[in-house]
Order: C-alpha cells, then structure tokens, then sequence
C-alpha cells in the first residue's frame, strides 16, 4: 500500500510551470497564424434607446481596414445559442452602456483601434435604467424559482421577540473579475470547420455555446485553450466576443485575432453584481439564535436575470429555528452580472459574518464563542446529515494558530504609534459537487519503460488542474510523475465539466481516477490471471508484454452523494492596521483555515486558497466599479481608478487545512477550494476594521475616507 | 547566426527521443534549432509536454537561444502608416524590424518577433504584464513606442536564461509557485530580475528608512521586495509566493515553503 | 492612436523648430502619459519630436552664486529621486518621486514630463463623456458627477480635476524654478508656483508654458530643511494608486520652534497646493500636535469640497498634521 498514493498529497511544483516562467506558454492571442487579421470592437455610448445612424465611411476608406461589421452587415446569428450577455450585433437596440455596436478588421492593430474612433453613431435615446438606488424600492420577484423566498419558522416574530438584536443593511458594490488576460480570441477556419483559441474555463460550454450561435453543429467548432490567463468566472460563460470574432474571420476570410481592451472588460464580461443585503439577527441572551432573516435586491440585465446567492451561506451555517431567506432584483441597463469568485457566498457572507460580530459584540460574547454556540449538527436548510464539517476545528485550530488569545475585546484599544490594530474572524462555506466528466487514458510501453496519457476537455486556468490529475494518474497507474503527459484544454478530448464553483478538482480527478481503475482492471481481465495483491497498470503492462492499450471511463457523482450536505468550510483570521490620521488600511497578517477533504497537492492548494484571501481583500478594501447614473457608463474604467490589490496591499497570509476524509460527495474525497477561499475574507478584514477603530463599516469597500 | 551545437545530454535525448522521435537524429548532429524549439512549444502548448518538463528545463532553456533571425521579414505595404526601420537588439540578437510609427514596442515583440511571452494585460500602463528590461532596466513595452528603441538592448522573459541555464529567478518562481494562471508571470520575472540590480546599487523606495543615508547594495526585506514588485499586478493572488521566490533569489538560501496541516 | 509621423532628434533648437513648424506636433519625453492618452484618442498629435536623446539629462551643482542644484528635464525619474545630491539634500524629492507610479514608469518617466502629466480624471480619459478640459465647451461631467477624487480648492465650475504629480508637490514645497528654452533659443526661468496653473475659464491649460517652449531643467535653490523633511501618500491602495490627499512637509527648527515651514499638498487641486496659510500660521510656534493641528485646521477650512470628496478636508487636515509630525522627527 505504501507503494500507493506516493504522487497525491505531495506539494509538487506545476508540470507547467516550466512553460510559464520562460514565457513560452501559450495563452490565445500567443498563437500565430499566417495572414492574420486585427479586430477592434466599438461601444455603445449610451445605455439605452436605438441606433438611428451609423456612419462608418470614414472607417472604412481608413488605410488598412479589411470591414466594418455592424447590425447591418452582420450575418444572422442564434440569440439562444448560450453566450451570455447578448450584444451580437443583431440589432440597433442598445440595452446598456459599452454595448458592443461593431467590429472593425484590419490589416494592423494599430490601424484598427484608429479606424474604430472614427465611427460615427446617431442615436435615438430612451430614459435608462442605471440608478440603483432610485430603482431599489421598485425591486421585483426574480424569475429563477431557486430564488423564490425559503422560509423556516417566524423569523418575523421571533426577531421581535429576542433578547437582543441586529439589524442592518450591508452594501456590497459592483466589481469586475479583471483577469490579467482580457478575454481574447483568435478564429481560424477552414472550410466549414472553426477553430478558436480561447481562454475558457468550460471547454465543451463554449464549444456548444459558439457553435450554437454561429448555426453550427458542435463537431464544426474545436475551441483550444491549454492556457487560460485567469477568469473567476467571467470565462465560464461565453461572451459576444467569442463568436464575433469567428463572424470577422468569415467575413474578411482571413483568420483574426481580437482581443477586448482592458477597458472594455467593464461592459463586455459581466460583473459582480451590487448586492444590498439586510441582516436581521435575534439571539437570546446567552447567545443562542433564534432568528436569522437574509432580504437581498441585486440588479440584473434588463433582458435577461442572473443573481448571486447572498443567502447560501445563511441557510446553512447556525442553527436557528426561524429563519427567512429572499432576493429581489432590479433590471438595469447594465450588462448582465455573471458568477464571480465565490458568487453570493463572498458577498452575501460578508453581511452575515459581520452581523454576526455585530451581535457578540452585543451580548459581549467573543465571536469564536458565538459561532462555536451556534454550530448545527445536520444541515439547517434541509435537515440533510453533513457529509463532514471541520467548522468548530477550523475555528479552534485557527484561534490557536493565529494567536487570537491576543485580540483585545474593546475596539480602539490597541495602538502602536499612530496605527489601530485589530483582530477579525468570520466562517465561509462553499458546496462540494462532482460534475460528469471522462477521461482516456493511453498507455505505451517500451522496454519496461512505461508511459501514460491524460486526455480530458478539462481546464486549467491557474487552479493547479495539470498537475493534480498527473499526481492521480501517477497514483491510479503505478507510475512516477514524469511518466505521465495530461492532455486538456481541447474540446476534442473526451467531454468534462468546467473549472467553476469548485466543481474542477473533483469532477476533473475523479475521472481520471475511475479511469486508471478501470484500464488497471481491463488489463487484469486481459492477462486472464488471478493476482493476490492488485497489480497496477505499469505492472501489468510490463508482465504482460503490452505495447499498447487505452480506455475511457465516464465519471459520475456517487448515487449517495444527494442525499447528504456536502460543502467545504472554512474560518478565516485577519489582523489589520488602520492608520488613525490617513484612515489607510493594511492587512498585516491573515490565516485561512479550510475543511476541505482530501487535498491533493498542498502546494497549488495554498495558493488556489491565499489567492482567494487576496481577492476577499481586495473586495473588502478597495475594489469598487461605479457606474454614473447620468449615462449609464462606469466613471471607473481603468486599473488606475478599480483597484485590484498590489503586492504591497498584501501582508503575512497562512493557509491550515484540517485533514478530512469524506469520501461521500466522491469517491477521491475532494471537496473544492477555488471558491472557498474568498468566502468569509471580507467579513473577516471589516470584523477586524471594527476591532481596531470602533468604526463598524457596511458598505464595502472600506476605503480610507470612511475610516475618518 | 547564433548556432547552439552544444551536443545533448543523455537526459535530454531520452526526453527529445520520447517527445520528437522524428527529429532525435537529425537534432543530435546539427544540435538544436530553432524549428525543434518551434515544435517543442507547440507540442507544450497542445499540453502533450506535461510532466516531461520536470527535467526539461535544460533544453528549454538552451533553446530560449536558439533565435537566429536578424532582419524581420516586411508585413505588407498597406498594413506600415508612417514606417520606421528600427535596429535594436533583442535578447541578445540584433534585429532590424520595419514597423508602422505607431507600434508599441509590445506589439513589435509579440506580432512581429514572434516573441509572445511579454504580456498585454491592460495596454495603459497599468498593470505591469508587459514589463521587458530595456538597457539594463525594467520599463512597461506596452507605453513605449518600438520607433523609440533604435539602438537599444531589450531582454524579455525568453531571453533570462543563459548559457543552458534558467535565471536563478525563475527557478526560485517555479520552486515557490509564484504564479498561477501565469499571464502576469513573464512581466513579474523580468521586473524581478531587474529589481535585483536596483537593490545591488542600493536605489531606494518609498519605504526606504532614512533616504539621505546611502548605502551600496542593500538586501530587501520582504515589504520593500512587496512596495517594489507594486507595479505587477497579479490576479491570481500569487504575491506572497512572488515575494518569496524574490527573497530565495536575492539571498541564494532556502526559504522554506509553509502549509499547515492540523486536526 | 491615429497616424503619426515620429521623429528623433538630438538637438533641442531641432526639436523646437520641428514643433513650431506643424501645430499638430507633440514632444515626446517619456511617453507614459502621452502614449497612454493617445491611446484613449485624448491626445491626437500627427507629429511626435521625440526628445529623449537630448543632452538634457544631468543632475548637477548650479553655478556658485546660486546655490542649489539643476535637474535636467528629460532626465528619468528613478535618477533623480537615487542621486547622491538629491538623496542628501532634497530628500523630500527622492520620497515624492517614489511614491508616484512604479518602479517601471520612473524609470521610463522624464522629470519634465512628470511636470506635464495631464488630469487622471476618468471623464477627461473618455472621450463618450464632456469634458472641458479635452474639449472645451463640452461642460464639466465631474462637477455633479464621480467627483471622490477631485479638487477642493481652487477649481471652477468648468473644470474640478486635479493634477496628479507627486513629484510636483515636493517641488512646490522646495519652490523649484523651471527653467524652459524658448523658441528664440533664450532661457525664462518659471516658478513652480506659476507654472501650473488653476482651470478658471480655461482648463484645457494645464500650465502656463508657451507653445514650442522646452523645459530644459528643473531648478531647486538650497534649502535648511533636508534634515527635517516628509512626503505622506494617502491613497486607496498602498502602493501604485493616485493619491487622495498628499503632503510635501518641510520644517526648518530652531531647537523645539518652528522657524519656516514649507507644506504643499497634492491631490488637492488643479495644481500643487501650497499650504501658506498654515506656514504662517506656524512660523515661531512650537512644534507640537496642537499647533500643527491648529495650523492644519486653518489651511483646510478654505476648502471647498464637491459632493462626494468632503471626507479630503479631515484627511488633508490630519496628513498635514502627520507630516508636520514626521519632519519635525528628523528624515
């Protein structure tokens, strides 16, 4: 048995990583093609009406420009195919500000980008959509019956009839996924056959997505994507951009390269939405809750609804007898929001998480007791028994750990020079799931030198997915590392699910394990031999002199797996300094405790966790997308007025896991940590905002003017 | 012409005979060029190289040299507005490139030289993926028009490696995991490297204690490496990972890598 | 960025000539901000002079007789704020320097072109938006609208931006001279107090140089508070942001008593911000909280904040009182 699991578990470095430090990784725009075309998209300058003239004359006589494609040359396209977000060029309808209105080719960059300033649009402008505020009192049921309001109990009554209570609004704004490669494409055809290289976290999502629309059959369309320079979800669904970008190629009959600028990402690859969440907390005196009301109006697309679900962490992390879970939603005309790193999870835990240190601080209780009073025993939402639940040791360990025995009770309290110090915790959680999902695996041998290939559409977008399925193949078959080739990132390979709400590592492994088991198993059939102890592939391969052999296996989530709660949960630790004069806020030092199942390489998942801290940070200090109501358009539009956070923002951060066998929601005992590790970060900073100055701050993000 | 006739080692025939049987023979008598490499990364970016690359990084790095071009071929007339011939040297090579007046010296690197590792990521200035080292210092390609490198010496991240051997720096990225999605990767490494001579001539930062006492080369604690790589911004989150493998880099020791286990 | 033609000279009578010759022409120092905003389709110059391989690069003494020293204007911004003499004497540039931008952009950035850096403000970045300041008469989308990071003393109602210079307000506080070539070839020497200027009926003047002038080099008479000197960013983020409030402070003590006090703030106003009132207010008082506190007060209740950057009076207070604090310490 020792012989087993020598690669799982292990914190080795990215099988890629060789590509990526000697900048020979190839992300979409990286890929050469002869004769390659430039295209540029053009923006709507309102946010709603219609075009009534469109002058791209001068455009077009520009030197170098290849077309002009808007709605009145662009070929017909399916509006239903599953991209998201609309703006196809189908239309002279304008649903929000930046909506894309055309797409100019080029022989240059440089003479696109020109050409494109030199259009000429006339429109018919209708009263928009885009205060949110204004439109705030007038919010509607949503659509989607996931988000019909679940209830328990009174929680009306019973708030009223606590002890002590908490009640407050907590205001998450707008913010964008900003990945470092904007989204960008390049389309290849031959013939009837499309090739597009394009970062994409569901590889087969937007091979079916751009077929779809472009009125071809999925087999027409390979979507290649080895490299993808970061998405949190603004890559999981497809855009306008993917498609248009094929559209140009077969008009100009050349292939095309076009990328959005970095400015163009505000509008054109949804956003988080902005999400006005009310709190209401009632405990009894010795802090037993007895009710917890989560109310949530966000805005979505005046065409079209997607919301995050701020209450899923509310139905599920205390004990409480009566409790009210809601959403209401304005249409605006903004483009549609879409999942973002831990969506409804961050934000919505941001306002339970910081009620709830609200109200130990009420009851003068320390928070980790509160959370520790309050803990469930089976699912609260479902009265489903939890697969596992490491909550009580992720706070216990971490307390310890981070030396929370440290914190001062009082706020204000603890000075040095001129900068307030304070501690914060705050709980996260995020569901565990396995997606369908096969994998090949081909095996080679030579000699007694045996190799293995990984073939799976999966993806990796920084997650650490190429080496963990080399670290499961090397286990699952009995070989070392270096013996394995992990083939993904092409929707030619054998379908999978995508690398979104954590659903990757699971889905992805599991395949590639139920994979090794069965070609292990088929090679034992095929030997015809009864062993004692189980051989592994290699083994069998060498004993029974086989060259060559392959299989694929369909993985899908354990029949039993539904009938448990399976969800990663973690306990974050934040300590801050707030500058009392500048009001200039720093996270010195931060631990995220994580009850995750199994982890597979430690070494990847404390990254994929302090990356998630990282943007819980910048969520929480300093990101923020705001949109002037006036036009409809975002007043921040760059890097230099949104502000991700910098090396320097970022102090001292830990990662613990708590070691966790669950083998209920699969079979390898992988619960998913992309998305947990933001979730309870904001909540955490802001507790800790609270301890070091007394300034209790509810609508992110906190900024230094509202430290003053 | 820049041959690289350097015979391969037997780790690197084992690995370019798996890989590229085809090519083996052909390779072992006239070394390596830079249609191998071409194949190489292509093989890599199909993520057929995979778990290969463990012990590979030689011949990656051997090949990072193996450019040998020198004038680069003319995109057509109607594509050059307001044309400029520029000869600069680029990784150590010269290069003598005809561009449109309007080129950024990143869209030279990256669509006419073939050299995509520098990144565009926000094309403003602002994000710090195109960072390239330009006479001995780190600048942003992106702001920096190509017309204005006559006679300059540029090295990007293809070109950090010497002599067969990875920059001690992006060793030091790999070990830490400095990275993950890797976009920003190649500008955080050529800023890296270039912050290294900075601190050996002792510059300061907006951190810097006491300015007016000047010291010759100063070794960067981890908040001033963090003030000093603010210019690249990583997504990802990588910055702890990143500050790490700068420190390993600049002092040579070990800095241990920490995840914690309990329960 | 529309066509250009790009030319490069190494003589700075050339450079001037080439640019009085063609109204359109624009010199290119750096390029960081002109590049960026040609980009953006803000700046659309169909000639750029690039000026970068003049000779005007040296730090260096000023005659004897003047005391002090010269900066040259297409000098990068990384030299200046590490050289010996600059470090050693005017360390309140070194620190302002380095808390504008990245290592990469000072190290691309001219001293000069750090003088010309037009307003961050994002309605003058977009061309959708009016903005007199890019195109004057189109009216002020920031006076009612995302204003957070605007003015709050000295704007107009046709213009509220800031000019976004950090370098700029250490200068202020040294009271540099700009020392600029003018199309005859004859040198005028500026002062920094006068070089940029306020929006008043005409933002789309950022400062008070006439076309085809040059900046040649940027003058910094001697001063006595090297040793008692601080620049305080605030800002959003902790490194690489714009500021919200800054403060350029430098003490000249006699013992525990203030002499003079030099403080010019930054992110203030349509130029660097000097904080004369409350120099007077502190010249021979004591150096304490209480009077920096007092000092402070009386400069910010002159301010006019718009809707959304009241908060930059208490902060613009409190830094100045932070800075005061940290000079009077010892740099």
């Amino acid at each position: 048995m020792e012989e087993k699991n020598k690669a799982i578990g292990k914190g080795v470095s990215r099988i890629e990583g060789i590509l990526k430090i000697t900048g020979k990784a190839t992300y979409a725009t990286d890929y050469p093609a002869k004769n390659m075309a430039y295209a540029v998209l053009f923006k709507s300058t309102i946010a709603s009406g219609t075009i009534t003239s469109l002058d791209t004359s001068a455009a077009e006589k520009s030197q170098g420009v290849l077309a002009v494609i808007t709605h009145k040359n662009a070929p017909k396209l399916n509006l239903k195919g599953g991209l998201r977000g609309g703006a196809l060029l189908q239309s002279p309808e304008i649903l929000f500000h930046g909506q894309h209105i055309g797409i100019v080719v080029a022989q240059s960059f440089e003479q696109a980008t020109h050409a494109a300033h030199l259009i000429h649009v006339e429109y018919q402008k209708k009263e928009g959509k885009t205060d949110f505020d204004k439109l705030l009192p007038n919010a509607e049921m949503p659509k989607g019956k996931e988000l019909a309001d679940l209830v328990r109990g009174d929680a009306k009554a019973a708030f009223e009839n606590a002890a002590v209570r908490v009640e407050e609004i907590y205001e998450t704004p707008i913010e964008h996924h900003h990945p470092m490669e904007p989204h960008s494409t390049v389309a290849v055809w031959e013939g009837e056959q499309l090739t597009l290289y394009n970062g994409s976290q569901i590889i087969n999502g937007a091979q079916t997505a751009a077929a779809s629309t472009l009125n071809l059959k999925p087999e027409q369309v390979r979507i290649i994507s080895p490299f993808i320079g970061g998405g949190f979800g603004s890559k999981g669904g497809q855009w306008a951009n993917l498609v248009l970008t094929a559209v140009a190629a077969k008009m100009v009959n050349r292939p095309v390269k076009l990328a959005l600028t970095r400015q163009q990402m505000f509008n054109s690859v949804g956003l988080r939405q902005r999400n006005h969440q009310k709190i209401s907390l009632g405990a009894s005196k010795d802090g037993i809750l007895q009710s917890l009301s989560h109310q949530t109006t966000s805005h979505t697309a005046v065409d079209s609804e997607y919301l995050e679900p701020c209450g899923d962490c509310s139905k599920i992390m205390y004990e409480v007898p009566n409790s009210l879970i809601s959403y209401r939603v304005v249409p605006m005309n903004v483009i549609l929001p879409t999942y973002t790193r831990g969506p409804g999870k961050s934000t919505g835990s941001f306002a339970l998480e910081s009620a709830m240190d609200e109200l130990a601080y009420k009851l003068n209780i320390d928070p980790i007791e509160l959370r520790l009073k309050n803990e469930p025993k089976k699912d609260p939402s479902n009265g489903k028994p939890w697969s596992s639940r490491k909550v009580v040791e992720c706070l216990k360990e971490g307390a310890k750990a981070f030396g929370w025995d440290k914190r001062k009770a009082e706020p204000g309290t603890n000075k040095i020079g001129d900068d307030l110090v304070g501690y914060g915790v705050a709980c996260g959680t995020y569901p565990a799931r396995q997606r369908d999902s096969s994998a090949v695996i081909k095996l080679t041998k030579k000699g007694n030198n045996v190799n293995a290939t990984v073939e799976i559409a999966a993806s990796d977008l920084g997650t650490g997915t190429n080496t963990i399925l080399a670290q499961t193949a090397a286990d699952g078959l009995g070989l070392a590392m270096e013996n394995i080739t992990v083939k993904l990132g092409d929707s030619n390979l054998p379908p999978a699910a995508g690398s979104v709400g954590s659903v990757g590592a699971a889905s992805f492994a599991n395949a590639v394990n139920d994979a090794c088991t069965k070609i292990t198993d088929e090679l034992l059939a095929k030997s015809g031999k009864q062993f004692f102890v189980r051989p592994t592939a290699k083994d069998l391969m060498i004993s029974e002199n086989v060259s060559a052999f392959e299989t694929r296996a369909d993985a899908k989530a354990p029949t039993q797996a539904d009938q448990y709660s399976a969800h990663s949960f973690n306990a974050n630790f934040a300590e801050v300094r707030v500058n009392a004069l500048t009001g200039m806020v720093k996270v010195t030092r931060f631990l995220a405790v994580t009850g995750a199942g199994r982890i597979l390489n430690p070494k990847t998942a404390r990254s994929q966790i302090i990356g998630g801290n990282i943007w819980g940070i910048g969520m929480a200090l300093s990101e923020e997308s705001i949109i002037d109501p006036r036009w409809g358009n975002f007043a921040t539009r760059s890097f230099a007025d949104y502000h991700v956070p910098t090396n320097f923002d970022i102090g001292k951060l830990d990662a613990m896991f708590i070691n966790e066998e669950d083998k209920i929601p699969n079979k390898m005992g992988v619960k998913g940590i992309g998305e947990v590790g933001i979730v309870g970060v904001a909540a955490a900073v802001a507790n800790a905002v609270f301890n070091a100055t007394g300034k209790r701050i509810r609508h992110l993000p906190i900024t230094p003017d509202k430290l003053l | 012409m820049a041959h690289n006739n350097t015979p391969l080692t037997e780790e690197e025939k084992k690995l370019f005979g798996d890989l590229m049987p085809d090519e083996l023979d052909e390779v072992i008598q006239t070394g390596l060029k830079r249609r191998h490499f071409l194949k190489l990364v292509s093989l890599a970016s199909a993520g057929l190289l995979a778990s290969h690359l463990i012990g590979a990084e030689q011949l990656f790095a051997r090949a990072v040299d193996v450019d040998v071009d020198v004038d680069v071929e003319d995109p057509p007339a109607i594509a050059v507005e307001n044309g400029v011939n520029v000869s600069f040297r680029v990784n150590s090579i010269n290069k003598k490139v005809l561009i449109d007046s309007r080129m950024t010296l990143l869209d030279t690197l990256r669509e006419r030289l073939e050299l995509t590792g520098s990144k565009k990521g926000c094309d403003h200035g602002q994000c710090g993926a195109c960072t390239v080292i330009v006479d001995g210092n780190r600048v942003l390609s992106c702001l920096t028009l190509a017309a204005s490198c006559e006679g300059k010496s540029v090295i990007t991240i293809e070109g950090l490696a010497k002599d067969n051997e990875l920059n001690p720096m992006q060793d030091a990225f790999l070990k830490h995991d400095g990275f993950q999605c890797g976009y920003c990767t190649p500008g955080q490494i050529c800023s890296a490297v270039a912050l290294m001579k900075e601190a050996k001539e002792g510059q300061a930062s907006y951190l810097t204690q006491n300015i007016r006492n000047q010291q010759g080369s100063i070794i960067l604690s981890d908040e001033e490496i963090a003030e000093r790589m603010s210019g690249n911004i990583c997504r990802c989150g990588a910055y702890p990972n990143i500050v790490a493998a700068i420190k390993e880099a600049q002092t040579g020791k070990d800095i241990e890598q920490t995840w914690l286990f309990a329960g | 960025m529309r066509p250009f033609k790009y030319t490069n000279t190494n003589s700075s009578s050339d450079a001037i000539n080439l640019l009085i010759k063609n109204p359109n022409a624009s010199y290119l120092a750096g390029g960081t901000n002109l590049i960026d905003l040609m980009k953006e389709d803000v700046e659309k110059p169909n000639e750029l002079i690039d000026l970068t391989r003049l000779a005007l690069t040296k730090i260096a003494l000023l005659p004897t007789g003047q005391n002090g020293i010269s900066i040259g204007a297409l000098g990068k911004n990384t030299e200046a704020a590490n050289h010996p003499m600059i470090r050693e004497q005017y360390p309140l540039l070194s620190k302002a320097i380095l808390a504008g931008a990245s290592a990469q952009i000072r190290n691309m950035a001219t001293n000069g072109g750090n003088l010309l850096q037009r307003t961050r403000c994002s309605y003058f970045y977009d061309t959708a938006m009016p903005c007199n300041k890019r195109n004057p008469g189109s009216g002020c989308a920031a006076k009612d609208g995302f204003n957070r990071m605007h003015a709050i003393f000295g704007w107009s109602e046709e213009c509220v931006a800031v000019y976004p210079s950090d370098m700029a307000v250490a200068l202020s506080a040294l009271d540099a001279n700009i020392k600029v070539i003018q199309p005859d070839g004859k040198f005028r020497s500026i002062s920094i107090h006068d070089f940029h200027r306020l929006p008043e009926q005409q933002p789309e003047l950022d400062n008070t140089l006439k076309r085809g002038e040059l900046i040649s080099s940027i003058e910094l008479p001697k001063n006595d508070f090297a040793n008692h000197s601080a620049y305080i960013k605030v800002r959003d983020r902790n490194s690489y942001a714009f500021a919200l409030v800054s403060v350029a402070a430098g003490v000249v003590l006699n013992g525990n008593r203030i002499v003079s006090a030099h403080i010019a703030m930054g992110g203030v106003a349509h130029k660097p911000w000097r904080a004369r009132k409350a120099e007077a207010l502190l010249k021979g008082k004591m150096a304490t909280v209480a009077n920096f506190e007092l000092a402070a007060q009386a400069e910010m209740e002159q301010a006019k904040p718009l809707a959304q950057n009241k908060f930059k009076v208490a902060m613009g207070k409190n830094t100045i009182v932070s800075a005061l604090s940290m000079a009077t310490k010892g740099t």
